[in-house]
């Protein structure tokens, strides 16, 4: 039974899912040769661990670490502010390397996507693993760091293949192979199985990927929901999990978190903070022509407590002015002078397809209206001159000072590296080398 | 045009009806012609000049197509848009092939690199931009400056990229 294959198909599907190792730190390593080899860790700003090259992980650096923690297990540790300028720039081109050998590529993560290369052995020449190693081979050499591909008949499949061996590697997962790649594998490595669903699992006696596989249907539909039906169909070799390879404009919300330093009690600062979140968060809606009709706003103390409050509005709405005004009341029910708070966050609730509002009786309308052609030229200025060029007087604050005072406002090396004609807002859209040229 | 009472008035007729006679001849020979109201109206050969159709001044607008085969200075520049990276000069090793210090380079990875061409190489963990040159089975990397000597690398070479164009901006 154990041996026994789950499926007789290899590749009725064929997906790749491909990971960059260590994504943000292989950026900076890559461009710069002095970083190669030594332990880098990106998020400084953050005061935490975002990203940790291989180097740095081997000295026990995880993610999330705090940056004192990091000094005590990793002295040499060299800690980067974060680049998400240079990161994006080469995800992009990721995501279009991937998409030389196919137009199926779901973007799932900055640093990973899935591709579905299903009926292209011919037009390429090539077997699927073949296929798989090519666009690793072309990732490998001309994004200048490793990424580790896993290939298999679904989503959850190709995903166990891509962590399978890390970094820089490759595991090809036919369907009647399946089981000899989950038989060992805790359930909980399984993509989409959280931790309330593992100590379920595990009551049950459950504890691997194939156990679960093995369970019959019956018992399945019966103990858990829908998802874990699909993943269990996933698990036994079936496509469930279609690519979503369109372009996400309908997200269910828009968070907006910032880190500031040093930690402050002072409220018309923070209170800035939270007005700039949600100026960035209204930017995002209006340029995906989205409305909100909710708010939560949260702030994080020194010794990272959240205290959150949500707030409705009457209306679905993309523009800060009404929101920053209909959430201060809310602030202040969450605000303590007496503690020191660490970040603010923003995040916009139950969005929908924004509309020009209907005309009503009382005028609400002809003001709505206003704010659209007023915004519609705050955008226009901030696409030329870049964002936060005009910003609330609330937001001014946070505007003032730079995001973080002392050792952790360093700005990333290509911002401090500007060429004749670019501004500290607007830059080339080509990554940098970094580093002495001799 | 004169009305029929005028025409009678040059012409010295004493009836309507003849000033009506010689604007039907006058017509009928296309010398003027009449509107809608039978008011008279120039002919098409009053003038003596036929008007063959309207024709607009000025240039016409470029066409879309005309257009098509042309491309940007990015296109121009960059071939593989993906590969495609920038650094700036700051050294002298290349000054005798035209590249600067302040200059900024466009290189591309995963290229292979030709003999002659100028790479961006990765020794002692910093870059280097020099020739390429390759004798038989004998590769080196040589500066442009007298004042630098040729590196002959006792391991692997690692050739991080190509240099496709240099920017210089005044």
């Amino acid at each position: 039974m154990q041996n026994q294959p789950l499926t007789l198909y290899s590749f009725p599907r064929a997906i790749i899912h491909i990971d960059g190792d260590a994504f943000f730190a292989s950026c900076e390593q890559s461009r710069n040769p002095k970083l190669q080899g030594k332990p880098v860790v990106t998020g400084k700003e953050r005061g935490i661990a975002a990203s940790m090259s291989y180097e740095a992980k081997a000295m026990g650096v995880t993610r999330g670490m705090r940056i004192s923690d990091i000094k005590k297990v990793c002295p040499d540790a060299i800690l980067l502010p974060s680049d998400y300028e240079t990161y994006s720039l080469l995800s992009k081109r990721f995501y279009s390397i991937v998409r030389r050998f196919t137009p199926d590529v779901e973007e799932y993560g900055i640093d990973e996507c899935f591709a579905d290369v299903t009926g292209l052995r011919r037009p390429l020449r090539m077997s699927y693993e073949k296929i798989a190693q090519a666009i690793k081979k072309t990732l490998d050499e001309e994004l200048g760091f490793t990424f580790s591909a896993g290939l298999g008949p679904n989503k959850v499949i190709a995903k166990i293949g891509s962590k399978w061996k890390k970094p820089s590697g490759f595991t090809s997962i036919p369907g009647r192979s399946i089981h000899l790649y989950i038989e060992n594998l805790p359930v909980e490595k399984v993509w989409g199985i959280g931790p309330q669903t593992t100590a379920f699992l595990n009551k049950q006696g459950i504890r691997t990927g194939l156990e679960l596989a093995r369970k019959n249907e019956e018992w399945i539909r019966k103990n858990l929901t829908k998802p874990f039906y699909e993943i269990w169909q996933e698990l036994n070799g079936k496509f469930v999990y279609d690519l979503q390879t369109q372009e996400k404009h309908d997200y269910q919300t828009i968070q907006k978190v910032k880190t500031f330093t040093p930690s402050s009690n002072e409220r018309r600062f923070v209170f800035s903070q939270l007005s700039k979140n949600i100026e960035n968060a209204c930017i995002k809606a209006r340029r995906h022509k989205l409305a909100a009709k909710g708010i939560i706003i949260f702030l994080r103390t020194q010794d990272f407590r959240d205290f959150g409050i949500e707030v409705r509005f009457s209306h679905a709405t993309h523009f800060p002015n009404e929101i920053v005004k209909t959430m201060e009341p809310a602030f202040d029910r969450v605000f303590n002078g007496s503690f020191l708070y660490r970040s603010t966050g923003a995040v916009l609730l139950k969005l929908e397809e924004y509309k020009t509002i209907q005309p009503d009786l009382f005028g609400a309308a002809l003001k709505i209206e206003d704010m659209e052609k007023l915004y519609e030229n705050v955008d226009m200025v901030n696409r030329k001159f870049g964002k936060h060029t005009v910003f609330l007087g609330s937001s001014f604050w946070a505007n003032k000072f730079s995001q973080h005072l002392g050792e952790r406002g360093d700005i990333p090396k290509r911002k401090q590296n500007l060429l004749k004609g670019e501004t500290t807002r607007k830059r080339l859209g080509i990554p940098m080398f970094m580093g002495e040229v001799a | 045009m004169p009305s029929y009472a005028e025409i009678m008035d040059l012409a010295g007729f004493k009836s309507r009806n003849a000033a009506f006679k010689l604007v039907k001849k006058m017509v009928s020979q296309n010398i003027i012609s009449q509107d809608k109201t039978g008011r008279i109206i120039p002919g098409r050969s009053f003038h003596g000049i036929p008007i063959l159709g309207i024709v607009e001044a000025g240039f016409p607008s470029p066409a879309e197509e005309e257009l098509i085969d042309t491309i940007s200075i990015d296109e121009f520049l960059i071939n593989n848009k993906e590969a495609t990276y920038m650094l700036k000069v700051t050294g002298d090793s290349m000054i005798e092939a035209g590249i600067m210090p302040d200059d900024i380079v466009l290189v591309e990875r995963g290229k292979d690199a030709k003999n002659g061409d100028v790479v961006i190489a990765q020794i002692d963990n910093q870059w280097t931009m020099k020739y390429f040159r390759k004798k038989g089975n004998k590769i080196f990397l040589e500066p442009a400056n007298k004042k630098y000597k040729p590196i002959y690398p006792n391991e692997d070479l690692n050739i991080a990229a190509v240099v496709i164009a240099v920017i210089r901006k005044y």
